[in-house]
């Protein structure tokens, strides 16, 4: 399958833009120096076993699990920073090998550079990009995204002058600046405060139906995944966890942050996701 | 407390014990209270000011200006502590990224750490047989390691989120190591390198006693000559210098604290 051609195909309606196959993740702890001689089999802590899972193009998907789920690790596996244990990730027909600007990182704690102003932020990760493009190029794509999260004004400020809910809009502006197929967020509104994350939930919306890309969403708030979301993949508790459930969400866009919670659909979900959230946060605390 | 009155009065207080100070010494060396002849504050501030109105004279090594004296010392210690930085800071960054390298290097380090650079100052005379560049190296090995473990301990202790974002982008180990391990690892840089400095201007002077010039030797010289008032002098001015070159190092932290 040609990798480059499928960023314009869209046309296929069920066309899956990420595959996961029986992906598996152990970490191991770390060898010893006692540990050298002794033989056998190396205990290690699963963090998740045999993820299947299909993602179309251009889809809003959200996995959702009790926290300590492995959910991080699934993203941190996506984006290629880490090497499954066993598995497959295939992106357009593509088995990947490590991380790649074809997808943007989100992450809760925004990783801004401190000592970069909002644009040079930006425009670090261009010219890591796109090592040829001139300087002129890159300035002027910076400003476009920064004007797209609306922070034009804030090119010239440090990341502490801003407040969290800036720092995430540098942070996602960074990531699509780069012009990525698809965007992996890891819990990316969850260290900021519930009118913030409500007002970037309808950014995040909004530049997702401007900038056709597939989202891949870690979150452990079931109201977001179900506003935000085409699909909610639910996840088991830890360790060892899987995939329990793939719910499709119904629900016409764009939705309304109000007029949804009426509907008889959203409720029947978010009942449903609950109970599984119970159940699976029950699991985790009563074991220990 | 209004801030203006609370910085004035500091100033007050400050000029107020130099001058219970100031007096407290004359009295005490005037009347003989702790040994003989010890000199009182009154001929010490006339050396001081003696030394400075002509501090570059060269009448010869053993007569010269404190001046020219100090800026020898300088000299020695900026060479000397510039290669020691231009060494360290790589081998710092090589030891906090590489397991390999971190578990070869450490042991020397730690063994070589804690010894007095003063020690290194017979190997450098039978090698190079050159009281120049022996002060140089003496200072060169005084000053790497504080600098060398403030920056090995910085890149190993670096914010995963920087690197995870620059993995993620593809950049490749050098544009990590350029644009992100480096400006990440500034504070710690500076603060070793101000640590490196201060060590290296005290050991100088313990140094310069067994070269010849310098201000280290200005001290022993004016030992021979029993003229203590010039050792005061020299210690005034060595605390002085001290003080700017970390003032210097402060303000440079200043400027690079990314801290909110």
């Amino acid at each position: 399958m040609n990798k480059k051609s499928s960023k314009i195909s869209t046309s296929n309606e069920n066309y899956s833009h990420l595959e996961l196959v029986n992906l598996g993740k152990i970490f191991f702890k770390e060898k010893k120096f006692i540990d050298f001689r002794s033989k056998g089999n190396r205990s290690g802590f699963e963090a998740i076993k045999d993820i299947n899972l299909k993602i179309e193009k251009n889809t809003f998907v959200s996995i959702i699990g009790p926290s300590g789920c492995g959910k991080s690790t699934l993203l941190n596996l996506i984006a290629g920073l880490q090497a499954p244990t066993s598995g497959k990730i295939i992106i357009d027909g593509q088995a990947i090998k490590g991380p790649g600007p074809d997808r943007g990182v989100i992450f809760q704690n925004y990783a801004l550079m401190p000592w970069l102003t909002t644009i040079q932020n930006i425009e670090f990760a261009l010219n890591t990009v796109f090592p040829a493009k001139t300087n002129a190029d890159v300035k002027e794509r910076a400003r476009k995204y920064l004007r797209m999260v609306g922070l034009e004004k804030a090119s010239n400020k440090f990341p502490k002058e801003l407040s969290g809910g800036m720092k995430q809009r540098v942070a996602i502006a960074r990531a699509l600046s780069i012009n990525p197929n698809m965007l992996l967020m890891d819990e990316p509104f969850g260290a900021l405060d519930a009118l913030t994350r409500s007002y970037l939930q309808d950014e995040l919306l909004s530049i997702w139906r401007k900038n056709k890309v597939t989202v891949v969403l870690i979150t452990h708030s079931i109201e977001e995944a179900l506003l935000l979301s085409d699909k909610i993949v639910l996840m088991s508790s830890g360790p060892s966890a899987i995939i329990s459930e793939e719910i499709s969400v119904d629900l016409e866009r764009p939705r309304d942050r109000e007029k949804i919670e009426q509907d008889p659909t959203y409720l029947k979900i978010k009942m449903r996701l609950e109970k599984h959230l119970l159940r699976e946060t029950r699991a985790v605390e009563e074991v220990t | 407390m209004n801030k203006a009155i609370s910085t004035r009065l500091t100033f007050v207080v400050a000029i107020l014990s130099l001058l219970i100070f100031i007096i407290l010494w004359q009295v005490i060396a005037q009347q003989g209270l702790l040994v003989k002849n010890f000199p009182g504050s009154f001929k010490t501030i006339g050396s001081l000011i003696w030394w400075v109105s002509d501090p570059f004279f060269d009448n010869g090594p053993n007569d010269l200006g404190i001046g020219t004296n100090l800026l020898i010392s300088l000299r020695r210690v900026l060479i000397g502590y510039s290669l020691a930085v231009l060494v360290a800071i790589p081998l710092g960054v090589l030891m906090g990224m590489s397991k390999l390298a971190q578990s070869s290097l450490n042991p020397y380090v730690q063994l070589l750490k804690p010894v007095s650079p003063l020690a290194w100052l017979p190997v450098g005379l039978f090698v190079f047989r050159n009281s120049e560049i022996t002060g140089i190296f003496v200072i060169f090995i005084t000053s790497i390691w504080p600098t060398l473990i403030n920056t090995a301990f910085g890149v190993a202790s670096i914010n995963p989120d920087y690197l995870r974002v620059s993995k993620s982008l593809g950049a490749s180990k050098s544009i990590t190591i350029r644009r992100v391990i480096l400006p990440a690892i500034m504070p710690n840089i500076l603060a070793g390198m101000r640590i490196s400095m201060g060590t290296a201007w005290l050991v100088i002077v313990a140094a310069e006693m067994l070269l010849g010039t310098g201000i280290g030797y200005f001290i022993w010289n004016e030992w021979n000559n029993l003229s203590l008032e010039n050792i005061f002098v020299a210690i005034i001015i060595i605390g002085f210098t001290g003080f700017i070159l970390d003032q210097f190092f402060g303000f440079l932290q200043d400027k690079f604290d990314y801290s909110i």
